[in-house]
């Protein structure tokens, strides 16, 4: 809210503080200072001067020369670079000796040679607006010698966050009342605050009519005839200028300024063209209003509008009607002050897409104890500026909902959660009464507060507590450290463990991206794990825009638009991972959220450097190494039946009867829409399946205390004949000595010379060892033999000799 | 004899001298000190020496074969050092080394959230998480927020078609974990993604990161707040940083403050930086858990806690005075690699 300083010294005495410091009392009362602007000179020595004659300066083609009358008596040369002026145009003259805002000092001097004893403002050079095209030309009949500030008084402009407990500083009074409390000085007056002297009658069932009790519990209609509706008076127009409000009229003046001033939104109807009494009512669905903005709104059965017997005349609270508004025409007023509930009008506004001054007061909430003091001071202010008369008794229907109460303090309970054991009963009464709180009764430890009514936020005691805190500050509140024992929870594992191989992969030469959750419909197809990735996706039902609409069921295609982004940068070295969270919708409609950890990598095996220009480009089996290396375990890969379109080499990690997630090589195609020079590999693992074979200590095995012996053998089989089924039976075996087997060697000749075009040698070598001794060379050679010709028996190979 | 040793052992110590490798050394010593060696030969003429001559010749003989022994020994070890020196002639150990895998890197915002973490669990805190994907009643109701508020809007919240939404903040695993909660003392801290309709620019991400932090117990106090938050900061910024906390307003905390930490931008004057929020659990909140819950392990009459919520994307954008947001989640490895540890 934009606060001016000046309107709040109408209500008490700040000259005793600092701009720097009522920021400061601000802020820490919990209204955030979010800007402060300082507008117009607080010196006198900016005066107005009339410029009498002016000409061309002698040596410079874009000055003038003036002689300028500033009221001395005296006339007075001034070297100007503006254009926009004429003789006879009153201007601003800063006279040497002035310090102009931002701290220019004005002397006297030579201006390319010419005498200049003074300058002739802009707008901006006085702190007014941005306008800097020429000089700041007044009106014809501002007195010449006048200190300018006498008629544009200086200001300090404060844009203040009003947080949304705190309706009632949403006016200047209400904000000089807080700073009254927190500064101990007195308010000039409470003039606005007190009920009215002129009488209430209840208004008859043709004139005002309540038909929505509990979203409009009190209206009042105040009846103006004979007003002169024209421009408002300079005051109220600086006034409402000063906060960045445009003048109207004067009748549409006077409600904003009371509004401002005092936080009561009113309307004011033209009498005349209003049919008939008013009745509040809830819309009818799809009922048309044409609002005072020109647009037509339609209006639905929750939406509240003060109607006359034909119309809608103005969605209440909201805005006014764009036929039944004050115009220049206008001569009788109907001066609407009511209280609507905050929540109705919340809606409505927020439906429309439609939102006031007066919305936003009523949304969060008004005084219903000052609705009919509104109606007095605005309806004396048009008397006094518009003239007419106004009839002598306010209309009333309804009555002021009771929205505060009485709450009782438990001051211990306060002095425990403030922590501040030491507080009084008295400095608490103290601080309580300070805000406008009246103390019922008090014993001991408790105390009985009677809260006022504009303290719509103060319902229960941890309220008033509250108060005490913002009043008191944390400063005084000693520090103090609890540490507690807690047991780990299934969190922290998660978390140790992700971290694990966070650093592990970073440790690689792996950069760890982290993209957003939300993806685009398109990238859906760049998802790893599920044959149709589109039907488990999660949509969102608003989104923002087309690039962010679905939450990502698996993490790829992230870390392929990184790749892409970083393509663009001229990186052909990739090397990525993410760590996080994925979506799945289930079939019975709720959902799933796991963590997964994606990895992409294509390009050479190293980084180039002078040892290797361009080292051999990584291929599937780099990528399915890494995962091995990164979760040590054994890592079976099983070939999936089908390939999604963006991919090819699809296949399942597993882990004994575990699925460990997916590996898969970008299809070329998709490749090459992000330009990608090398083939482009990824994987996505999930993180409960990593953890599964991670859990407890590690037990320790025995060192082998005998040397082992190897054998190795080469064996011909298919060209197709994949490698998991020669592992597959070589884990199978169960000879006593055999320990285990490794692939060394993969031979084929495409040219059919050495070995048949569709075969291939592959070689592996074969470990024997006993625990219990070191083996003889014929025990060896029977075990190995012994496998061998199980091997060929099992297997379509033929051993090599 | 003794002058054929004189005579032996010069063209001996000669030869070895001449000796340029290693194999010519090996010949030397076979053809001085081998079986067929000369030396080898005299020493077998020992037992034609006469017997008063047995003694000089004997240890001239024994002088002879150590000279030439001692010979190709040296000669070997000065031989091999020059092999050795060789072996590392040429080598220009200025050159860059090999890069190996290469370099990676966590992510700053990962760095940042550890170094919160570990800082936090010091104080005790155990971590505890909940989903994203939420419903309005933990993400709002529970959290003392009104139907009508303002942020329960299709304008700034996104939601799911069947009504629930995505969590606007992490708040709702405070939530999640009272719920859960066996006894008290609750004592937590949630990192994890929140989200907001928001236009992605320099500033605001619809997906970022915060940090939620909860103690609840019998007589937990603001100050215990403000010790526990004033230690985080320093560990973060620095032990003599200045934090500061302003009255603010949150629907599930009264009292609710803003923290303010001062900080010094490169070449700026130090000033308040807003970065995060705080205050004490509000009696509503521990109300609508004991509701759900069915029991009264919350009692509001007896139970107090505080809560906070930080930023991490804020967070790390301040520490490493980065200048747009989306830095965070364009994974550029020109800014990725700045942050490699």
């Amino acid at each position: 809210m934009q606060t001016s300083l000046s309107w709040l010294s109408t209500h008490l005495d700040l000259s005793s503080y600092t701009t720097a410091q009522l920021s400061d009392l601000l802020t820490f009362a919990g209204v955030e200072v979010e800007g402060i602007e300082e507008r117009g000179v607080t010196t006198d020595k900016v005066v107005v001067a009339q410029i009498q004659s002016f000409e061309q300066h002698p040596n410079a083609d874009k000055l003038s020369v003036c002689q300028v009358d500033d009221g001395s008596g005296t006339t007075r040369q001034i070297v100007c670079g503006a254009k926009n002026f004429k003789a006879g145009d009153k201007v601003p003259l800063a006279l040497p000796g002035a310090t102009l805002p931002g701290g220019f000092a004005i002397k006297e001097g030579k201006l390319r040679g010419v005498d200049s004893m003074g300058m002739m403002c802009s707008g901006k050079e006085l702190g007014l607006g941005d306008d800097h095209s020429g000089l700041l030309i007044m009106s014809p009949d501002s007195p010449v010698g006048t200190p300018f500030n006498q008629l544009n008084p200086a200001d300090v402009l404060f844009d203040l966050e009003i947080t949304p407990n705190r309706p009632d500083l949403l006016s200047h009074l209400g904000l000089a009342r807080e700073l009254a409390a927190l500064t101990g000085l007195p308010l000039k007056s409470e003039r606005h605050r007190a009920q009215t002297a002129t009488k209430s009658k209840k208004a008859a069932d043709d004139q005002v009519m309540i038909n929505a009790a509990s979203a409009c519990p009190l209206y009042t209609a105040r009846i103006i005839k004979g007003v002169k509706v024209g421009p408002s008076p300079e005051w109220l127009r600086r006034r409402l200028e000063s906060i960045g409000l445009r003048p109207i009229n004067n009748i549409v003046d006077i409600t904003n300024y009371v509004m401002m001033e005092m936080g009561q939104s009113l309307h004011s109807f033209d009498l005349d063209k209003l049919n008939g009494g008013i009745v509040v009512r809830l819309a009818a669905e799809g009922e048309k209003f044409l609002a005072l903005d020109g647009q037509t709104y339609a209006l639905q059965i929750d939406d509240l509008v003060i109607a006359d017997s034909h119309r809608p005349v103005a969605i209440a609270g909201v805005m006014g009607g764009e036929e039944t508004g004050v115009t220049d025409t206008t001569v009788n007023v109907l001066l609407e002050s009511a209280y609507f509930a905050p929540s109705g009008i919340r809606r409505t506004s927020r439906r429309l897409g439609l939102s006031s001054d007066s919305s936003y007061r009523f949304e969060r909430g008004i005084d219903p104890q000052q609705v009919q003091g509104g109606s007095e001071f605005a309806t004396k202010l048009i008397l006094s500026i518009a003239g007419g008369t106004a009839e002598d008794v306010v209309l009333v229907a309804g009555e002021a909902p009771a929205l505060v109460g009485e709450v009782t303090l438990d001051e211990n309970r306060a002095r425990k959660l403030l922590g501040t054991p030491d507080i009084t009963g008295d400095e608490i009464h103290a601080i309580l009464e300070k805000l406008g709180l009246a103390k019922k009764s008090a014993n001991k430890h408790e105390s009985h507060w009677l809260i006022p009514s504009y303290r719509l936020d103060l319902q229960r005691p941890v309220d008033l507590i509250e108060e005490l805190a913002r009043v008191i500050g944390l400063d005084r509140v000693p520090s103090r450290q609890v540490a507690v024992a807690s047991p780990v929870e299934a969190a922290d594992r998660t978390y140790d463990f992700s971290m694990t191989l966070r650093q592990s992969l970073a440790s690689r030469g792996f950069f760890e991206a982290q993209t957003l959750r939300l993806i685009a419909t398109a990238q859906i197809a760049d998802s790893l794990g599920a044959a149709d990735a589109a039907s488990v996706a999660v949509a969102v039902k608003n989104p923002l825009s087309e690039d962010h609409t679905t939450l990502r069921p698996s993490i790829v295609p992230g870390l392929i638009a990184t790749a892409a982004l970083n393509i663009r940068q001229g990186l052909h070295r990739l090397r990525f991972f993410e760590l996080g969270r994925v979506f799945l919708k289930l079939p019975n409609g709720s959902s799933r959220e796991e963590e997964r950890l994606s990895i992409l990598l294509s390009g050479p095996v190293s980084p180039s450097s002078w040892h290797g220009r361009e080292p051999q480009a990584a291929d599937i089996h780099e990528l399915v190494g890494q995962i091995q290396n990164l979760t040590r375990m054994p890592i079976e890969v099983r070939p999936a039946k089908e390939n999604t379109a963006n991919f090819l080499l699809t296949s399942e990690l597993r882990a004994g009867n575990r699925v460990l997630g997916w590996i898969a090589q970008l299809h070329p195609s998709r490749a090459r829409d992000i330009d990608a020079r090398h083939p482009v590999y990824i994987a996505e693992l999930l993180l409960s399946a990593l953890r599964q074979g991670s859990t407890g200590p590690t037990k320790f095995e025995e060192l082998p205390r005998f040397p082992g012996m190897t054998r190795d053998v080469a064996m011909e089989v298919p060209a197709d004949f994949p490698h998991a089924k020669v592992a597959a039976f070589f884990a199978a075996q169960k000879h006593p000595l055999f320990i285990g087997a490794e692939v060394f060697d993969i031979f084929t000749d495409p040219t059919g010379t050495k070995i048949a075009s569709d075969r291939k040698s592959i070689a592996w070598t074969l470990t024997y060892r006993a625990s219990d001794k070191t083996l003889e060379t014929a025990e060896v050679d029977a075990a190995h033999t012994a496998i061998l010709t199980a091997l060929e028996k099992t297997l379509p190979a033929k051993i090599r000799v | 004899m003794l002058s054929q040793l004189d005579t032996l052992k010069k063209e001996a110590l000669a030869a070895i001298d001449a000796a340029q490798d290693e194999s010519a050394l090996e010949a030397v010593r076979v053809n001085f000190l081998g079986k067929k060696g000369s030396v080898t030969a005299l020493s077998a003429g020992m037992k034609d020496v006469p017997v008063d001559q047995k003694k000089e010749v004997g240890a001239k003989l024994n002088d002879v074969r150590t000279a030439v022994t001692d010979g190709i020994e040296a000669k070997k070890l000065a031989q091999q050092a020059a092999k050795d020196a060789k072996a590392v002639e040429g080598i220009d150990i200025t050159l860059p080394g090999r890069p190996g895998a290469g370099v990676g890197a966590l992510h700053p915002l990962t760095q940042i959230r550890d170094l919160a973490i570990r800082t936090l669990r010091r104080m005790g805190f155990a971590l505890a998480e909940g989903p994203e994907i939420e419903t309005e009643w933990h993400c709002f109701d529970a959290l003392n927020t009104p139907a009508d508020h303002p942020a329960r809007n299709e304008k700034d919240t996104f939601y799911l078609p069947d009504g629930r939404l995505l969590r606007t903040h992490t708040s709702s695993v405070q939530i999640r974990t009272m719920e859960a909660a066996k006894s008290l003392p609750v004592r937590i801290i949630a990192p994890g993604a929140a989200y907001r309709r928001d236009e992605i620019d320099a500033t605001h991400l619809s997906v970022f990161n915060q940090l939620e932090g909860l103690y609840v117990n019998q007589d937990v106090s603001l100050g215990d707040l403000k010790g526990t938050l004033e230690y985080f900061f320093r560990e973060i910024f620095g032990p003599t940083t200045a934090v500061r906390f302003r009255p603010h307003f949150f629907p599930f905390t009264e009292p609710s403050f803003e923290i303010d930490v001062k900080l010094e931008a490169k070449g700026k004057d130090a000033r308040w930086i807003e970065i995060a929020g705080c205050g004490m659990v509000d009696p509503a909140v521990f109300t609508a858990i004991n509701k759900a819950r069915g029991d009264t392990l919350f009692d509001p009459d007896t139970t107090t806690g505080f809560a906070f919520g930080l930023g991490l994307d804020r967070l790390a954008m301040i520490m490493h005075g980065i200048t747009d947001i989306r830095h965070l989640i364009d994974n550029d490895v020109r800014f990725l690699q700045q942050f490699a540890a």
